[in-house]
């Protein structure tokens, strides 16, 4: 009972440290992949460290939402981490409390109120960003409720500890077509949701061009910190759904024990290390697609999702 | 003998696996904006048919569908793109996006349609023989038959409405996996053959019609018409 | 062995044709030759089996009951006068330094005449569909032989079509494989198809057939997938439109009706109504195309479909109307051919296809006039012609089979297109002329060309040899009723 409700609370700690570090580790590789030198795989850390030491401004124009916000968005994934295998293969103290969807709906509130802080200040570029995420989000939501779907149809359930466990018993039903497709899917989405190069440029500087960065440009000092902070820790616990729950449980603790835990900490990490590696591939080797082509985008992603359901029907 | 019984389930996923891929390949001929990227997703499909052929003779014993396995990878992911990409002249695959009569989204959603109703006609027709090792075959390929007609039918370049017709073929050599295992290989060399000549026949009309009207965009060609 | 002969002729004055000389006349000389030396073995063998021979070749592989040979026949013959057709048009038709391209466009009606005659002697159905698809790639190239724009789109359509059908009946030809593995066969024979029809799970063998019929109804150009017919024969040389045109009438409803046999008892009502509905749309659709075309080879390329859709309404509906159809493929056959013969002259002499340019085409060609409207007469089944006779025969044959509605709308549809045709033809003819220019001469090939097909029509017309009538019996009884 309190060894579960200790680990489910080391889940929440896991997210808040090495989130900073994944958006480091991807900066880093995407400029090496790209024959650069990269900055410093610590950098994201050095930036909220030097973030919060700021001072922060706000538009006087500006209501509270545009104050509650970064808190919002800085809390919602931690709530996310109590529900989802971070590091272990057994649910926890606090996993009872929501489903994948459950935490889908969590981060879908993040992104409201993101939506709602950049349209606050009357800053024209938050707008047009909030406006552009909107769509995407709009096109992206209805993939992710298939995938949810896709995935209580072949797991039977929605709840991550059973489905997990489904793609590996028999361990032949990893190569099942319907985990498969709903792999690439998925992965589809984390670009598209994270704002990644097909769909938007998260190193682009023209804010004309911009989709999600432009939504945060009026925060500065602890502001713009959380923010940072928050969207790496979303960033984090999509990828946390994507390796573990989606691809295979390997590597998380199936044992009780405090040393179990802590072993499988490196083990994901890696994990999702090799996961990023595939992202950046992605993102090194596309180009950006012009705004009305995040339709075709997305609209594939629907069209693998729903195949896996159908050659789930089709199977024998 | 559980063993066995492993490794025949683990076929059989794959075998899964690869008809999922295949039907992925004909959404992707759908969909792609390039007429390279169509051929490349082609040459993807076929391997997928080949590799149902070799894990479908690996279930059933039957030698000859390796030998099948091996013509479909040495034609159809060799030598037919290469010889579209060669017949049709540099500039007929310039990198530039395909037209549609149709956007993309609504094609993929007709295409998804197609694939469903595959579902709907494979079932019956599996029920009227009992005992037949059917599987994913039958819907998968009748879907990419059908999906297949309707690429050639919405895309309006040359190219990727024969790379439609031949996955028409492929399709329907997909389900011939399941449903006509038996047929001599003599049949399957000469249906490969020809396969070989609808690509090279299509590919010279391709380049003639470049040369002589200045363009691949075959739905533009409405001189002939009933007035 | 006469079988593998008769395939071979073809394809050995190919090779002939394609050899490299300075004499332009050789290619055309031996394309003649082999494919009249092909003829004379279709009728040999055509005269075996009248007498209730089934031949083989090739340990089985080849294999010719009547049905087969009657459409060999009509196949050899309508190669041999369209090679002999094409020795004038080519002359005419290329520049003196283009011997290139006239042995090329040799090779190619060989090669195609081939793919044509390896079809009905073929056994196994699975090769069956090979040569049919085989006989639209190689083809495709004589289409496109005026090398333009149109020409192109025409082969392109053509192509494009026509190989969608083929892969759709390829998924039929594997059904019908399936289904005969259900029911115990182990030949993929048509022979050894009928010999398990009994136990054929019927399920399969109805949508393989449905399958074939929208498949190879493609390339039949029956009424709601006939799109690209037009456009093909009105690009096409004549002789190749005129091949194409026996091909769509014989070949291809020879694959579907050899499908009828394998329905057994009451269900082979189902299948004939499909065949009369389709052959029904398209009498229909064609007839009432006929009535607006503004090209002469548009004009017999509505005639063809309308063709293709009697024969297969009259087998369709079964009894008595199943030798009509059988006569009726025959007789259409050999008109059809005079016809485009006699239209490739008329716009050889006019240098138009438009139907108001042609206008007066009996003042300033009187044979040439006198061959169109013969042609006209010959293929919309005017009596003495032997199509008067055939098409008589399905109606009779279909009353008697108390198939009043489709006999009926036949009959409407066959009276629609007579009268479309003859209208326009008798403008062509009759006309006054629209402009005044140079006639040339008749070249000796082409009047050779259009006595050669007339006879047979005339002649069947007139007369049915005993010969004949046992052979088409034969053939209307592997329909199976």
């Amino acid at each position: 009972m309190t060894l579960s409700i200790l680990f489910n609370l080391l889940q929440v700690l896991v997210v808040l440290v090495f989130a900073p570090l994944m958006v480091g580790i991807n900066g880093w590789l995407r400029e090496r992949i790209q024959a650069k030198r990269g900055p410093h795989i610590l950098q994201p850390y050095f930036d909220l460290w030097k973030l919060f030491h700021k001072d922060e401004r706000i538009s006087e124009h500006s209501t509270w939402i545009f104050r509650v916000t970064p808190y919002v968005v800085f809390v919602t994934p931690l709530f996310v981490a109590l529900l989802i295998p971070v590091l272990t293969s057994y649910p926890l103290f606090f996993a009872f409390m929501g489903d994948m969807l459950g935490g889908g709906f969590i981060l879908a509130l993040g992104g409201f109120f993101l939506t709602l802080a950049a349209i606050d200040t009357g800053n024209p570029y938050g707008p047009m960003g909030a406006s552009r995420t909107r769509m995407v989000g709009f096109l992206s939501e209805p993939v992710f409720m298939i995938v949810f779907f896709t995935v209580s149809v072949v797991a039977g359930s929605t709840i991550p500890y059973i489905v997990q466990q489904r793609w590996i018993h028999p361990l032949s039903s990893f190569f099942d077509p319907a985990h498969v497709l709903l792999l690439i899917a998925f992965f589809m989405l984390i670009v598209a949701e994270t704002g990644r190069l097909p769909v938007d440029n998260p190193s682009g500087h023209f804010e004309l061009a911009m989709i999600d960065e432009s939504k945060t440009l009026e925060y500065s000092g602890k502001g713009a910190a959380l923010m940072k902070w928050g969207g790496a820790m979303k960033f984090f616990v999509l990828m946390t759904i994507f390796v573990n729950v989606l691809v295979a449980p390997w590597g998380l603790a199936s044992t009780r024990s405090l040393g179990a835990v802590l072993t499988a900490l490196p083990l994901v990490l890696a994990k999702m290390a090799a996961c990023i590696l595939a992202l950046v591939g992605v993102e090194s080797s596309f180009a950006k697609l012009r705004l009305f082509r995040i339709t075709e985008f997305l609209g594939a992603a629907f069209v693998v999702c729903v195949a896996a359901l159908l050659i789930r029907l089709m199977e024998p | 003998m559980p063993d066995l019984h492993q490794t025949l389930s683990l076929a059989n996923e794959l075998n899964l696996l690869a008809a999922g891929l295949f039907l992925l390949g004909s959404f992707g001929l759908i969909a792609t904006r390039q007429v390279l990227d169509c051929v490349a997703v082609f040459a993807w499909q076929s391997l997928m048919l080949a590799a149902s052929a070799a894990l479908v003779a690996h279930e059933t014993h039957l030698g000859h569908l390796y030998v099948v396995a091996g013509i479909t990878i040495a034609t159809k992911t060799l030598l037919i793109p290469w010889l579209l990409t060669r017949t049709s002249s540099e500039r007929v695959v310039a990198r530039r996006e395909i037209s549609q009569t149709l956007n993309v989204p609504t094609s993929l959603l007709i295409g998804l349609g197609l694939a469903a109703c595959a579902y709907f006609l494979a079932a019956p027709l599996e029920a009227t023989a009992p005992g037949a090792r059917i599987g994913v075959n039958l819907p998968i390929g009748l879907a990419t038959l059908l999906m297949g007609a309707f690429t050639v039918t919405v895309r309006r370049e040359a190219l990727p409405q024969v790379l439609g017709i031949l996955s028409m073929e492929n399709g329907a050599f997909f389900a011939g996996l399941a449903i006509a295992s038996g047929l001599p290989l003599f049949a399957e060399l000469a249906a490969a053959f020809d396969v070989l000549i609808i690509a090279l026949v299509m590919g010279l009309l391709t380049r003639k019609l470049h040369e002589r009207t200045g363009s691949t965009a075959v739905a533009d060609l409405t001189e002939l018409r009933e007035e | 062995m006469i079988l593998l002969l008769i395939i071979l002729l073809p394809l050995a004055a190919a090779i002939l044709s394609f050899w490299p000389s300075h004499r332009r006349s050789i290619p055309g000389v031996v394309t003649v030759g082999a494919t009249g030396a092909s003829v004379v073995l279709a009728l040999d063998v055509a005269a075996r089996c009248a007498s209730g021979v089934i031949m083989t070749g090739l340990s089985g592989a080849l294999w010719c009951d009547a049905f087969g040979a009657l459409v060999l026949v009509v196949c050899a013959f309508a190669g041999f006068t369209a090679a002999l057709f094409s020795i004038g048009f080519t002359r005419r038709a290329t520049h003196p330094m283009e011997s290139l391209r006239v042995r090329r466009y040799f090779v190619r009606l060989d090669v195609f005449l081939a793919s044509v005659l390896v079809v009905p002697v073929l056994a196994n159905v699975a090769f069956v569909w090979i040569a049919v698809a085989l006989t639209t790639l190689l083809s495709v190239f004589l289409v496109s032989f005026n090398r333009n724009a149109p020409a192109l789109e025409a082969a392109w359509k053509y192509a494009v079509l026509t190989s969608m059908g083929a892969a759709l009946a390829l998924f039929g030809v594997l059904l019908l494989h399936w289904s005969m593995r259900a029911g115990g066969g182990h030949t993929f024979t048509w022979a050894g198809l009928n010999a398990v029809a009994k136990t054929l799970p019927l399920t399969l063998v109805k949508v393989s057939f449905l399958f074939m019929l929208v498949g190879y109804g493609t390339k039949a150009a029956l009424v709601p997938f006939h799109a690209w017919l037009p456009d093909v024969y009105s690009q096409a040389p004549a002789a190749v439109g005129a091949l194409l045109s026996v091909l769509e009438t014989t070949v291809l409803p020879y694959v579907l009706l050899r499908m009828l046999p394998l329905f057994p008892g009451a269900s082979v009502r189902w299948a004939g109504s499909w065949l009369m509905v389709f052959g029904l749309l398209s009498a229909g659709g064609a007839a009432l195309l006929l009535i607006q075309v503004k090209d002469l080879k548009r004009l017999f390329a509505y005639s063809t479909i309308e063709n293709a859709g009697i024969i297969l309404a009259a087998a369709g509906m079964g009894g008595a109307a199943g030798y009509g159809a059988m006569y009726q493929l025959m007789a259409h056959a050999l008109a059809k051919p005079f016809g485009f013969f006699a239209a490739g002259t008329a716009i050889f002499f006019l240098g138009t296809g438009q139907l108001k340019a042609m206008q007066g085409l009996g003042r300033r060609s009187p044979w040439a006039g006198a061959a169109l409207l013969a042609g006209g007469l010959a293929v919309t089944g005017a009596p003495p012609f032997a199509l008067f006779l055939s098409e008589l025969s399905i109606l009779a044959g279909g009353a008697a089979a108390h198939r009043l509605v489709p006999v009926a709308l036949l009959t409407l549809f066959m009276v629609m297109a007579f009268s479309a045709v003859l209208y326009h033809i008798v403008r062509i003819v009759f006309g006054e002329p629209t402009g005044e220019g140079p006639v040339p001469s008749f070249p000796k090939t082409f009047a050779l060309t259009l006595a050669i097909s007339l006879a047979p029509v005339l002649v069947l017309g007139m007369s049915l040899p005993a010969g004949v009538q046992q052979l088409m019996r034969l053939a209307a009884a592997t329909l199976g009723r």
